[in-house]
Order: structure tokens, then C-alpha cells, then sequence
């Protein structure tokens, strides 16, 4: 009787990016991106196109570097003291990196959801909406209100509070609180969208509507998401790349990538091998 | 055997609980004592005129009021926050979003150690910073000396009520694109509001009863405000002099004025509290769970 | 360390491995009845229930697999593969059957034999153990001859069926009609097999009519 042997890809070799996906339009670009803590190098230049108007899915066991990484995006690092960059960051040909331009006018164009939803704890949900916007100028309150009620409609909240926007947004449930930092990200009108694990502190029907809320966002925005969870990543994104280590180790549309890894690591890693 | 120590952990648990309580109470017990004896003392001397009139010659048989005191004690107060409110906040603004640094670990020791100053001693440096080189006993000088009794304890109070700000929200705020002064001044002050004022309130308590840099400082004075630039009188002062007058209604109404200025920093707590609960209502300050899922 | 997966996919395997070899005895037999004969239609209908039934676990197991963990990479093509695996072997117990019923109905046909049938069978044979060690193995160098034996049959097939018209033996040319008939039908499930070995194994589906064609122009 002879029994099934499993079958082994057949390179180790390192898949990277960046991969060129014909007729697509790439919005975000990084360029050799390095981050240093102190003398520790976590980020090991990772170069990756980011197509418009998709999801991106980075993947990848814990202390890989895709926090760290995605942190780069909208130059979040410069928050912390230890921490130093190198490499390019591109938008539409802009590099966020370059020592000529304003970083902080231009961070407004990458809006980040945290994995911990963190409404504006004494402002109302209104207020927490605007808090970008309003903070940074505009005052007529007819704009104002036209995009609160844009962007929480956009991030699938708006049904569910239009009725009381003067309520305490520390009030709503942790997934309303989470679509809530959406609409918040959104409200700045960004070109890239950063999530990090937007719902792995929430219960399922919560995380089912972020999803769902994800997948009507990429018909318009860029965004970059970061998860734990891989049938959420192949749910929900269009191209995955998987990290370890610091290092991409393969990059690809999301279905190859989970149905045929090309990578060893990548094959071990999606299957539960490690984590 | 376990049933055994189960009786003995009970037993030891009660007898704790109990010892805890006692302690309160002994801690509570002269408070309440003082009060009573306030009340007791000074209850006889309250009246209208005693508020609002000032003390006039002594020995006429009626006890002298401390109109000027109460103004004088609300003046002082009032000035010494316009003064050391804001360096303060601003100092403990500083500290904690810009700490870190070598130069502001040197101004927090600085400041931990300043609040422990003796009161007299800055006094002192009041007397000889102002009052000598002016030539005059002043309300300023009383403002500087009390002010710098305020100003530690608003700075600290203001740092730690901004370190009880989750990190979160200023990565959230920066997220948004918006620059730090921005962050702090908009989103983190306000959500550390509530701590800060208590800081504030706590300052305040503290210099109403200060009497020694008074007596450097503002000296004292039997008439209502005269201006900035003269002496003026305060509750603490009224009651230092009264308790050594030789006359019975002297000491009656440093009993009243005693029981005056414990009950005017007794109605800024309540006031403030009171205030804090209805802000709390209105913007429903604890989190409650939807009933509709998400 | 073992992943929740695991135990459902050790059972997969046995169950496989299980309907494989009754697959290749199944068909020997039914194809050896006919060509020496022997009365074999009681136990290749018996194997055929046995595999038929297997497959139906094969279907549950893995949809359940499915359902509970969401299989991604070589489990996932591994499990997608063996749904198409085990109804190619549910086809091979249903065909050996459907030849031994030949000579159960015409009963003696040994005059009706002829060359070109005994090799097509031969190949049938050859091909079915070919797939089966070739899932076993996970060797997809196994599929161009297997490939190569079905265009074999399917030629033989194509020109046999014209020239059995002109047959002046009706029975003999109605028995091979229908031999024809179900080895082309077991070489194109062997086919089947092979494709979705090379899936497992490449994760290319099957390659194009184009491509067999233009490699076996070749050879």
C-alpha cells in the first residue's frame, strides 16, 4: 500500500518584489527602506509596489517587522526617539522622505487605523470625525458637516449614529469605535489607507463589517493592511507579501500566494507550520 | 487541614478590616474634632456685619469683623493663580510631552524639591526680592511669594494628569497629520482637564492658608483694598492677630474667621466637584455598552 | 508539532491509497476477464461498491476539512486534487465493472479477440497503475506517458470504431464497440488523474490541448 508523501515547492529562494502587474497603477512605492532601533536593523530593505485602488495584505509571524514597516508609510516614526530611516517612500512620485518637503503636510495624505480603536476621548463622535480637519483650519460649518456625514457613511457607521453625533464617541461599542477611527482617517481625504489589525480586538460580526466596510473602501483608496489573520487576508486583499524577520520574503497576488507559494518559508508559514 | 486554614484566613481577614477601620477613623476623628470645635468657637461671632465691615478700634465689646480679610484672602488667592497657573501648566506641559532630556529631568528634581521649600523661607526671599527693594509691604509681593508655593504642585499635577493620557491618542493625533503643539494644546489638555484642575484646586487650598509669606509680604492692614501697590489684610493674617489679642471678642472673631476661611476653600471643593458631576452627566462620561452589537 | 489539520489529512491519505490500490485490482481484473476469460464480474463488482462508498467518505472528509480550516498552499491543492482524484477512481470501479458486464451479457466472446485490443487493454492496465503510483509519489514525470497511452487509445479508438461497422460478426463488433468505448473512457479519467496530480504538485492547472498535441508530435 503506498501512502501520499506531501509535496516540498521547489525553490528556498527568496521571492521578492516588486513585481509589475500590467495596467495597474502603482500609488504607493517604497525604495530600499530600512529601519534602524538604536543598531538593531528590523526592516531590511524591502522595496514594494502598492497598486491603487486595491488592498495589500503583509503578513507574517510576530516581531517580523510589518508593524515597524508600515510605520514608515506616514513617517510615524519620526514619534519615536530611537528610531531611524532609510530609503524611499514615494507617492505619486513624492518621496515622504525627502529632506526638501513639509513630512507633516504631507502624512495627511496617508490615513492610519490602529489596532486598538482610539477615539478623541472627551470629543463627541462629531467632533472626532472632524478632529483632522477642523484642526487644521477649515472652520465653515457647512463643509463640516458634509464631511461627517461623507466619511462616516463611507466607513458603513453613519445609519447607525446620525441621530445622536453629539454623543460621547468613548460611548459606542469597540467595532463602532473602530469604524469611527475610520471615518476619522478618512475625513482628511488620504490617498493610502494604513490599517494595523483593524479588527483583531474585536468579536467576529465586528470584524465581518470592517471587512466588508475594506472592500467597498478599495474601490477608492490604496490600502495597506496588516494582519494576523489569514483567511482574513485572503478574504479581503488583492496582493499579499509575507514578512520574516525583517526581510519580504515573497510577494504576490493574494490567490497564488495562498494556493502556491513559491517560498518554503512562505509555504510553512501559511500552513501552520509556525506562527 | 485545609478547613483549618480556611477558619484562620477568615479570621486574620476580619481582624485586618478591622484595623483598617480603626485607623480611618483615627485619622478622621481630630478632623471632625477640629470642625466641631470651629463651629463651637466661632459660630457666635458670624454675622453680617462681621463679614462685611471692617474691625474697627478693639475693645468695644463687639467683635471685630474681617470684611477686609475675606477681600483681601479672595484678592490674594485670585492673583497668586493668575500668576501661578499658567507657568505652571505650561511647565508641566513641557515636562511631560518634551521630557526626556537631560535638561528636564534637572527641572523636575528641581521642582520636586522647591514644592518641600518651607513656605517661611520663600517668604523670606518675597521680603527681599520685592517688599526691600520696593521700599512697601504690597499685594505683588504676597502674590510672588504665594505664587511660588503654587506653581510646583500645578506644574506636577499638570505633567502627571498629561501622562495618564494614553499614548495612543497622540499617535492618533499625529496620524491625522496634525502637528504636535496642535495635538497637545486641542486633544491632550482637554482630555487631562479634570486632573489638571484638581492640581489647580489642590494649589489653591494650599495657599489660602498660608500665613507666613503673608507676614512678609503683605503685612496686614485694617481697611479694604487700597491697591496693588499697598498692604492688604487676609483671613490667616486676621486670625494670627486676633488669637493674641488679650480681649475675649478678639478671640471670638479669630474663632469666626477661622471657621470663615475653612468654610470658603470647604465651598471651592464642593463647588468644583459639584460642577465635575454635572459635566459628567451631560457628556456621560462612562462608557456604556450598546445594546445593538456593533 | 501537529497542526488541527493533520489527522484529517493522514485519513484522506489512507482512504486514497486505500481506493487506489482497489482501483488498480478492480480494473485488472475486469480487463484479464476479458481477455483470458475468466469469471471475475462477482468480485469486481464487489470492489466497485467498496470504492464507490469510499468516495463518498472522501467527498464528506473533505469539504469538512474545508469547513474547519480553511486550507491554504500544497494542503489546500492537495485536498482540492483528491476530490477529483477519487471520483477518477469511483469511474475506474464503475467501467472494470461495466467490462466484465460485456462478457456477462455475450457471453463467450473469445473468438471476438483481436490484437489491437489486447494492447489497447495492456495499456489500460499499465496507465491506471502508472496514475495510482504517480499520486502515491507525487511524480508528475509520470503523466506524459500516461498522456502519451491515453492519445494511444483515443487513436485506436478513432479508427477502430469506422471499420467495426464493416464487421461481419455482430456480436464481436458490438463487444469491442463497447470495450472501445469504456477503455477510451478509463484513459481519459487517467488523464484527469494526472492533471490534477501535476495541480498538487506545479499548482498550473491542466495544460492545453495545444501543448499534449505539440509534446506528442514530438515523441
Amino acid at each position: 500500500m503506498a501512502t501520499i508523501i506531501t509535496p516540498k515547492p521547489a525553490s528556498s529562494t527568496i521571492v521578492g518584489s516588486p513585481i509589475n502587474i500590467p495596467q495597474k497603477k502603482y500609488k504607493m512605492i517604497t525604495e530600499n527602506v530600512n529601519v534602524y532601533y538604536g543598531n538593531f536593523l528590523a526592516v531590511k530593505n524591502i522595496s514594494i509596489k502598492f497598486p491603487e485602488k486595491s488592498v495589500t495584505a503583509l503578513i507574517g509571524p510576530s516581531g517580523c517587522g510589518k508593524t515597524t514597516f508600515l510605520r514608515c508609510l506616514n513617517r510615524m516614526h519620526d514619534m519615536t526617539k530611537n528610531a531611524r530611516v532609510e530609503g524611499k517612500v514615494m507617492i505619486d512620485d513624492i518621496d515622504l522622505y525627502d529632506k526638501s518637503i513639509d513630512p507633516i503636510y504631507h502624512r495627511r495624505k496617508v490615513g492610519m487605523v490602529f489596532q486598538k480603536p482610539n477615539p478623541f476621548p472627551t470629543m463627541s463622535i462629531y467632533d472626532n470625525v472632524i478632529a483632522g480637519v477642523r484642526l487644521n483650519g477649515v472652520r465653515d460649518r457647512r463643509i463640516l458637516d458634509e464631511i461627517v456625514e461623507d466619511s462616516l457613511k463611507m466607513a458603513y457607521l453613519w445609519d447607525e449614529v446620525k441621530d445622536d453625533l453629539k454623543k460621547p464617541a468613548i460611548e459606542l461599542s469597540g467595532g463602532q469605535q473602530q469604524r469611527l477611527c475610520i471615518a476619522r482617517a478618512l475625513a482628511i481625504q488620504p490617498e493610502v489607507l494604513l490599517m494595523d489589525e483593524p479588527a483583531s480586538a474585536l468579536d467576529p460580526i465586528a470584524t465581518q463589517k470592517i471587512e466588508e466596510t475594506i472592500t467597498e473602501l478599495k474601490k477608492d483608496y490604496c490600502i495597506i493592511i496588516i494582519t494576523h489573520n489569514m483567511q482574513q487576508a485572503v478574504r479581503v486583499s488583492d496582493y499579499t507579501g509575507f514578512m520574516y524577520l525583517g526581510d519580504l520574503i515573497e510577494f504576490r497576488e493574494t490567490k497564488k500566494l495562498f494556493t502556491d507559494p513559491k517560498n518554503e518559508l512562505t509555504a510553512k508559514y501559511v500552513q501552520g507550520h509556525f506562527g | 487541614m485545609f478547613k483549618a486554614n480556611v477558619k484562620n484566613r477568615l479570621l486574620v481577614d476580619k481582624i485586618m478590616t478591622g484595623v483598617v477601620i480603626t485607623c480611618t477613623l483615627v485619622a478622621i476623628i481630630p478632623l471632625l474634632w477640629i470642625l466641631g470645635t470651629l463651629v463651637y468657637g466661632g459660630a457666635g461671632a458670624l454675622s453680617w456685619e462681621f463679614f462685611t465691615e471692617e474691625p474697627g478700634a478693639i475693645g468695644s465689646g463687639v467683635p471685630p469683623a474681617i470684611g477686609p480679610a475675606i477681600q483681601g484672602t479672595i484678592i490674594i488667592i485670585g492673583l497668586s493663580s493668575l500668576i501661578g497657573v499658567p507657568i505652571g501648566i505650561m511647565s508641566g506641559i513641557y515636562l511631560a510631552e518634551f521630557g526626556g532630556s537631560w535638561f528636564s529631568k534637572q527641572i523636575r528634581f528641581f521642582t520636586d524639591v522647591f514644592m518641600e521649600f518651607p513656605s517661611i523661607v520663600l517668604g523670606v526671599f518675597a521680603f527681599l526680592a520685592i517688599v526691600l527693594i520696593v521700599g512697601h509691604f504690597s499685594i505683588w509681593a504676597g502674590a510672588f511669594a504665594l505664587s511660588l508655593i503654587m506653581f510646583p504642585i500645578v506644574a506636577r499635577a499638570t505633567e502627571e494628569a498629561l501622562k495618564m493620557v494614553p499614548y495612543s491618542v497622540r499617535e492618533a493625533g499625529t496620524a491625522l497629520g496634525l502637528r504636535k503643539w496642535i495635538v497637545t494644546l486641542r486633544i491632550i489638555i482637554p482630555a487631562a482637564k479634570k486632573a489638571i484642575l484638581t492640581g489647580i484646586l489642590l494649589a489653591v487650598s494650599r495657599i489660602s492658608g498660608e500665613t507666613a509669606p503673608l507676614i512678609m509680604t503683605v503685612l496686614g492692614s485694617s481697611q479694604f483694598f487700597g491697591g496693588f501697590d499697598a498692604p492688604i489684610d487676609a483671613l490667616p493674617l486676621r486670625i494670627w492677630r486676633f488669637s493674641l489679642q488679650p480681649y475675649d471678642e478678639a478671640r471670638l472673631s479669630g474663632w469666626g474667621a477661622a471657621l470663615v476661611l475653612v468654610l470658603i476653600i470647604l465651598a471651592i471643593h464642593i463647588a468644583v466637584r459639584y460642577w465635575f458631576m454635572n459635566r459628567r452627566k451631560s457628556m456621560g462620561m462612562s462608557p456604556r455598552l450598546s445594546k445593538v452589537g456593533v | 508539532m501537529t497542526r488541527l489539520i493533520d489527522p484529517s489529512l493522514d485519513k484522506l491519505s489512507m482512504l486514497m491509497s486505500q481506493m487506489g490500490d482497489m482501483a488498480m485490482e478492480c480494473v485488472s481484473l475486469a480487463v484479464d476477464s476479458y481477455l483470458e476469460g475468466k469469471g471475475t464480474g462477482g468480485r469486481v463488482r464487489e470492489l466497485s461498491k467498496e470504492i464507490t462508498k469510499k468516495y463518498f467518505e472522501v467527498e464528506d472528509l473533505t469539504f469538512d476539512m474545508f469547513l474547519k480550516y480553511q486550507p491554504v498552499a500544497d494542503d489546500f491543492r492537495l485536498i482540492r486534487s483528491s476530490t477529483e482524484i477519487s471520483y477518477a477512481f469511483s469511474r475506474f470501479g464503475r467501467y472494470a465493472f461495466d467490462i466484465t458486464q460485456v462478457r456477462h451479457l455475450f457471453g463467450d466472446i473469445s473468438e471476438c479477440k483481436n490484437d489491437s485490443l489486447f494492447e489497447a487493454a495492456k495499456k489500460v492496465k499499465h496507465m491506471i497503475r502508472e496514475a495510482v503510483l504517480s499520486f502515491a509519489e507525487l511524480d508528475i514525470r509520470k503523466a506524459v506517458k500516461i498522456q502519451e497511452d491515453e492519445a494511444f487509445i483515443d487513436r485506436m479508438y478513432k479508427e477502430r470504431l469506422p471499420k467495426l461497422i464493416e464487421s461481419k460478426n455482430t456480436k464481436c463488433a458490438l463487444a469491442e464497440a463497447l470495450l472501445l468505448r469504456y477503455l477510451e473512457r478509463i484513459g481519459d479519467h487517467a488523464v484527469f488523474m494526472s492533471d490534477a496530480i501535476n495541480y498538487i504538485v506545479t499548482g498550473k492547472h491542466r495544460p492545453t490541448q495545444e501543448q499534449i498535441s505539440s509534446h506528442i508530435s514530438k515523441n
